[in-house]
C-alpha cells in the first residue's frame, strides 16, 4: 500500500530514487578513481582467512567495543546491528515502493515475520545508541572526538529514519489490519493509539504518505551524504577490514627496485597504495590511535588521527566540486605541506594507534612513506636525524662517539677467564648482540649478564664479534630504505655464508627486523627474544632461579617494549622470568600489547625530543606511580631511556628506582645457586642504591 | 658558467674509540684501527656544502671535487658527487701516499691548473687529521691567488666574492676577487645529506684518475721530517679528602689546592 506504485507516485517514486542512485554512484565513483591511480598492493591473499575475520571485526564489533571503549562500543553495536537487521525492512520498503505484491514479507512469509519484533526492537535500540552518540558529543565530549557538524548530520539522519519508520508502519497498521501485526509490537502499539484516539480516514492516509515520503528521502539523502562524509565508513570498512595488512603491525615493506622506483615513498597521494587511500575513507575520526599516541600525549604536533584525515581533505581536494563556486586550489596541495613535516617526524613507530584503530587503518607505514620521501627524495629531516644517518653509513653504528668496540666486553670476559664463543657454524643459536648491547657500557651489562645464563644453561651459541653490523632498523625507521637495505643484505649474507640457522637478539628492534624483515631480502633465519629463550630454558630446569636474594622483598613493574609486545605478541615468557626471581610483580596501567612507548621507538633513540614533555619521563612517572622498586626491561632502547628517566622524573629519583633488564634480574637469581666464581657482576639489590 | 673547485681528504675517523688509537713508533705510522673505515673531513664537506650553497644562490655553477690519496679516497669523491658536486678527479699515486703539506699543496695546485679556468677554490680550515690548516693558503701562496680564511657565509654576485669570516671575538666580512681561495670554518653550517638519487647518480659517475706524471711533479718528495710519532702519556692521580662535615672537608681541599698551587 506504498503511495508510489500508482501515477504519479510511481514516476515521483523513479525520478527520486534513479536519480538519488545516480548521485550516490558518481560520488563514489570519481572517489574511487583517486584509489585506482594508486600504486598496486596484494590484498587479496589469504582470502578465507579475510574473510573469516570479517565475522569478528565487522560483525562483532570486536575492535569497536573493546572493554576500555565500552560507552562507545555499545552505542556503535546498537547502531551497528540496527542498520542490518533492518536493511530487510529497508528492502521490503523499497520493493513495496515498485509494486504492492513485491515485498519481502511475501517472498520470505514466515521468517520476515518472526523478524518483525527484532526490527521494531532495534527501531528503539537504534534511537537509543544514537541517543548515547549525542549524549558523547553534547555533554561528555571526550578529547579524542572532532566536534564537528558532520556527526549532528548522520545522527539526525539516521534518528529520522528510526521515527518515520516507525510511524509509517504505524500508519500502514492502522489502515490495513493484518493478522500477525502485534509482531511489530511498537508501530502496533502506535496503530492501536491512533484507533483509540480516533485518529483515521483522510488524515491517518496523508499521515501515512507524509512519513512514507520521508522516510524514504531520509534514506536516500542519507546514502547521498555518506561519501562526502566521514561515515563513509559505512561503505569501506567492510573492505579495509578485508583487505587488512596480515603481517605482524611492526613490518614495513620494502621498496624493490631502486634504479625502476618512480618514487621513494610517498611525496604525492598517488604514491601511496589504494588501500591506504581506502583508510582515508575510512576512518570515523573516534581519535583512539591519538588517544593511545605517545607522541600525541606528550604534547608532540603528530596526531595520527590527523594524519588520515588531513589525507582524506587533500584527495577531496582532487575530486571535482560539486558546487560550481566551490574553490580548488590550481595546484594541488603537495602532501607532505598538507600533513606537515612535524607530525611525520614525532611518530616513534610503536604502532599503538594501529592497535587501537577499530577498522585496521595503518597509520606507520603511511606515515614512514612520507618520511621515506622526505629523507630519499628531498634530503629533509631533523639535524639529529641526518647526524644519525651520516653517523650509520661511516660507522655502520648508531652511537656517536662511542668509546667501546663490539669486541671489548668479550675481551672483558675473557680477562675474567669467561670464554665467548664466536660463531662458526658449529653452534645452534648465533647470539646477535646488536650495537647498543655491545657499544653501550650500561647494555653492556645485560649482554654479560645474558651471555653468563646462556653458558650457565649450557645453551650451545655463537657471536659474531667484530663482523657483527647494524641490523639496519635504525636506518630503515628513519626513512633510508637504501642504506637499511645495504646493512639488512650484508647481515644476511654474513648469515648465510656462516651457516646462521637460528638467531637470539636481545634488542627487540633487531628481533624484529630479522625475523619479519629479512625475509623480504631472502633472509630466512629463525629468531628467538631473549626472554623467550630465558622463560623456556626456566621450563627445561636449565636456569633455576632461587626465589630470594633480595628480590623477594622487592616489587617490580615490567616495561612491555613496544616491538616485541604489541608488535610481536610476546607478553608472558618475560613477565615468568620476572616473577621467577620471586619479586611481586606489579603492572601499570598501559601494558601488554596496550603499553606506551619509551620513546626511542623508530629510531628516536638518536632523534632529539624538544617538544612537550619527554616520553620517557611521562613513562617513568607511569612505572613510579605502581610504587614498584624496580623498572624490569626487556629492550637496550628501554634501558637506556629509563635510565635517563629514572634520574630526572622525582617521583622515581626520590624512590631511588633501580631500572634493569630481564635477563639482569634473571642472573641475580639464578647465580644465588651457584658459587661464588659465577656470581652475579651486579651489586645485590637493595645495597647497590647507596 | 662559475667554476668551483673544493679539495677534500679522507682521514681516520676521529671518533675512532681512544683504546683503539694506536701508532707504531718505529715506522713513524698510525696504525689503522680493526674494523674502522675512514671518513670524510669534516671541514672538507664543509667546503662542498659552500659551494653548493653558492650554486643554489646564483644557480649554474659547476663544482669540481679534487683530492689526493690511496684507493680509498674514492669514496669521499662519491660522497661529494652524491651531495651535489658535478666532477671529481682523484690523484692517486703511491708517491704521493706520504705527502707532506707542500707536497700535497703542490699536487693540488698543479691539478687545479690542469682544470677549466676555475672562480673559487673552497678548502677546509684544515684536517682533521693532523690539524695543519696550511694547505688551502699553500694552494693559494702557488697558485698566486688572494686567499681567505675562516669563512663562515660566502655570497658570490658581481664577479667578487663577499666572505664572512669567524674571528676570535666576533665576525668581519671581507671582498674578494676572483679567481681566489676560500677555507671554510664548521660555522657555515652542516654539510648536507644526499638524496638518494644523487647517490645513485654518484654511484654511476667517473671519477678521472691522474697520476703524479700527469701533473708534471716528476720527482716528488717531501720537505717536512717527521721525527717523531707517539701518543702522548697522561696520568690520572686521584687523591680523596677527608673531612667529618662538609665544611672541614671544603677546608682541606681549598688547603690541598693551595699547595698545589693551583689556586
Amino acid at each position: 500500500m506504498a503511495p508510489s506504485t500508482e501515477f504519479p507516485g510511481n514516476i515521483f517514486y523513479a525520478l527520486l530514487f534513479f536519480a538519488a542512485l545516480a548521485f550516490f554512484f558518481y560520488s563514489v565513483g570519481v572517489r574511487f578513481r583517486l584509489l585506482a591511480r594508486a600504486q598496486a598492493v596484494n590484498r587479496f591473499t589469504e582470502p578465507i582467512k579475510r574473510a573469516i575475520g570479517l565475522v569478528p571485526f565487522v560483525l562483532g564489533n570486536s575492535r569497536v567495543a573493546r572493554p576500555y571503549y565500552w560507552y562507545s562500543g555499545l552505542l556503535h553495536t546498537l547502531i551497528f546491528w540496527g542498520f542490518i537487521v533492518l536493511q530487510v525492512r529497508t528492502l521490503n520498503f523499497l520493493l513495496n515502493g515498485v509494486h504492492e505484491d513485491a515485498s519481502l514479507q511475501n517472498l520470505l512469509g514466515d521468517v520476515y515475520t518472526w523478524l518483525r519484533p527484532s526490527m521494531d526492537a532495534f527501531n528503539a535500540l537504534v534511537i537509543v545508541g544514537v541517543g548515547m552518540a549525542a549524549w558523547q558529543r553534547f555533554v561528555w565530549r571526550p578529547q579524542r572526538l572532532t566536534l564537528n557538524y558532520d556527526a549532528w548530520i548522520i545522527l539526525g539522519l539516521i534518528a529520522w529514519l528510526m521515527v518515520t519508520d516507525v510511524m509509517l508502519n504505524s500508519g500502514e497498521i492502522a489502515l490495513e489490519r493484518g493478522g500477525k501485526d502485534y509482531t511489530s509490537f511498537i508501530a502496533f502499539g502506535l496503530a492501536n493509539l491512533w484507533d483509540r484516539i480516533g485518529f483515521s480516514g483522510t488524515g491517518l492516509e496523508l499521515f501515512h504518505v507524509a512519513f512514507w515520503y520521508a522516510h524514504l528521502v531520509d534514506f536516500l539523502v542519507f546514502l547521498c551524504y555518506l561519501p562526502y562524509s566521514k561515515h563513509s565508513h559505512i561503505l569501506t570498512s567492510v573492505p579495509n577490514v578485508a583487505f587488512r595488512s596480515l603481517q605482524p603491525s611492526g613490518v614495513l615493506q620494502p621498496i624493490g627496485d631502486f634504479e625502476k622506483a618512480e618514487s621513494f615513498g610517498a611525496g604525492k597521494l598517488e604514491q601511496f597504495n589504494w588501500k591506504q587511500l581506502l583508510d582515508a575513507y575510512t576512518c570515523t575520526e573516534c581519535g583512539r590511535c591519538t588517544e593511545a599516541c605517545p607522541a600525541s600525549a606528550t604534547g608532540k604536533v603528530l596526531s595520527p588521527k590527523q594524519v588520515i584525515v588531513d589525507i582524506r581533505h587533500l584527495m577531496e581536494e582532487q575530486i571535482p566540486p560539486l558546487a560550481p563556486w566551490t574553490k580548488r586550489p590550481e595546484q594541488p596541495t603537495p602532501l607532505i605541506d598538507g600533513v606537515g613535516f612535524e607530525p611525520i617526524w614525532d611518530c616513534v613507530t610503536c604502532g599503538a594507534c594501529m592497535y587501537e584503530c577499530p577498522v585496521f587503518i595503518e597509520h606507520v607505514p603511511t606515515i614512514m612513506d612520507m618520511r621515506r620521501y622526505l629523507v630519499m627524495e628531498q634530503a629533509n629531516m631533523p639535524e639529529t636525524a641526518q647526524a644519525t644517518l651520516m653517523q650509520l653509513e661511516q660507522r655502520g653504528h648508531p652511537w656517536r662517539g662511542a668509546q667501546l668496540t663490539r669486541t671489548t666486553w668479550i675481551e672483558e670476559l675473557a680477562a675474567q677467564s669467561v670464554e665467548v664463543p664466536i660463531f662458526d657454524g658449529s653452534q645452534e643459536y648465533l647470539y646477535w648482540v646488536g650495537c647498543t648491547g655491545a657499544l653501550q657500557e650500561r647494555n653492556v651489562k645485560v649482554t654479560i649478564a645474558l651471555v653468563r645464563l646462556l653458558l650457565e644453561a649450557g645453551v650451545n651459541f655463537g657471536v659474531l664479534g667484530a663482523e657483527e653490523g647494524c641490523s639496519g632498523d635504525p636506518a630503515r625507521r628513519l626513512g633510508n630504505e637504501y642504506l637499511y637495505q645495504m646493512q639488512a643484505q650484508a647481515n644476511i649474507d654474513t648469515f648465510k655464508a656462516k651457516g646462521v640457522k637460528k638467531v637470539i637478539a636481545n634488542c627487540p628492534h633487531c628481533f624484529n627486523i630479522i625475523k619479519h624483515e629479512y625475509p623480504q631480502l631472502d633472509g630466512r633465519f629463525e629468531v628467538i627474544h631473549h626472554t623467550e629463550l630465558l622463560a623456556q630454558l626456566m621450563a627445561e630446569g636449565k636456569l633455576q632461579p632461587q626465589a630470594g636474594n633480595g628480590l623477594k622483598q622487592k616489587s617490580i613493574t615490567y616495561h612491555d617494549p613496544c616491538y616485541i609486545a604489541r608488535h610481536n605478541d610476546l607478553l608472558e615468557e618475560p613477565r615468568q622470568v620476572v616473577e621467577a626471581t620471586g619479586a611481586k610483580l606489579l603492572e601499570m596501567g598501559r601494558c601488554r600489547r596496550r603499553t606506551f612507548c619509551c620513546g626511542a621507538g623508530g629510531a628516536h633513540m638518536w632523534v632529539e625530543e624538544n617538544r612537550g614533555q619527554r616520553i620517557n619521563h611521562a613513562r617513568t612517572e607511569e612505572a613510579a606511580g605502581t610504587g614498584a622498586d624496580i623498572i624490569a626491561v626487556a629492550c637496550p632502547f628501554c634501558l637506556q631511556m629509563f635510565e635517563e628517566g629514572v634520574g630526572s622524573v622525582a617521583a622515581a629519583a626520590d624512590r631511588e628506582m633501580q631500572v634493569l633488564d630481564v635477563a639482569e634480574l634473571l642472573e641475580m637469581s639464578v647465580a644465588l645457586g651457584q658459587p661464588a666464581a659465577e656470581a652475579s657482576t651486579e651489586p645485590p639489590i637493595g645495597e647497590s642504591a647507596t | 658558467m662559475p667554476h668551483i673547485i673544493c679539495c677534500v681528504k679522507q682521514v681516520l675517523d676521529p671518533e675512532t674509540p681512544a683504546s683503539q688509537f694506536k701508532v707504531d713508533e718505529a715506522a713513524k705510522k698510525v696504525l689503522p684501527a680493526p674494523g674502522i673505515a675512514p671518513v670524510p673531513s669534516q671541514f672538507d664537506t664543509i667546503a662542498v656544502e659552500a659551494a653548493l650553497r653558492v650554486r643554489d644562490a646564483v644557480g649554474d655553477t659547476s663544482i669540481t671535487i679534487v683530492s689526493m690519496g690511496p684507493d680509498s679516497y674514492r669514496d669521499v669523491i662519491k660522497h661529494c658527487l652524491a651531495m651535489g658536486a658535478d666532477e671529481g678527479v682523484h690523484i692517486n699515486d703511491p708517491a704521493l701516499y706520504e705527502a707532506d703539506h707542500w707536497l700535497t699543496a703542490q699536487a693540488l695546485a698543479a691539478a687545479i691548473k690542469k682544470l677549466p679556468p676555475v672562480d673559487i677554490i673552497i678548502c677546509g680550515r684544515q684536517a682533521v687529521d693532523w690539524d695543519m690548516g696550511v694547505v688551502g693558503s699553500t694552494i693559494a701562496e702557488l697558485l698566486g691567488l688572494p686567499c681567505v680564511t675562516i669563512a663562515k657565509d660566502i655570497r658570490y654576485a658581481n664577479n667578487k666574492v663577499t666572505v664572512e669570516r669567524v674571528l676570535l671575538d666576533g665576525f668581519e666580512t671581507v671582498e674578494a676577487p676572483i679567481p681566489c681561495l676560500i677555507t671554510v670554518s664548521n660555522e657555515l653550517g652542516e654539510p648536507r645529506y644526499p638524496q638518494l638519487r644523487q647517490i645513485m647518480m654518484a654511484a654511476r659517475k667517473e671519477v678521472q684518475v691522474w697520476k703524479a706524471g700527469d701533473l708534471g711533479l716528476d720527482s716528488p718528495s717531501n720537505r717536512v721530517v717527521l721525527e717523531k710519532l707517539y701518543v702522548p702519556q697522561t696520568k690520572v692521580e686521584t687523591e680523596f679528602i677527608d673531612g667529618d662535615t662538609p665544611e672541614e672537608k671544603a677546608e682541606k681541599l681549598a688547603l690541598r689546592l693551595r699547595e698545589a698551587k693551583l689556586i
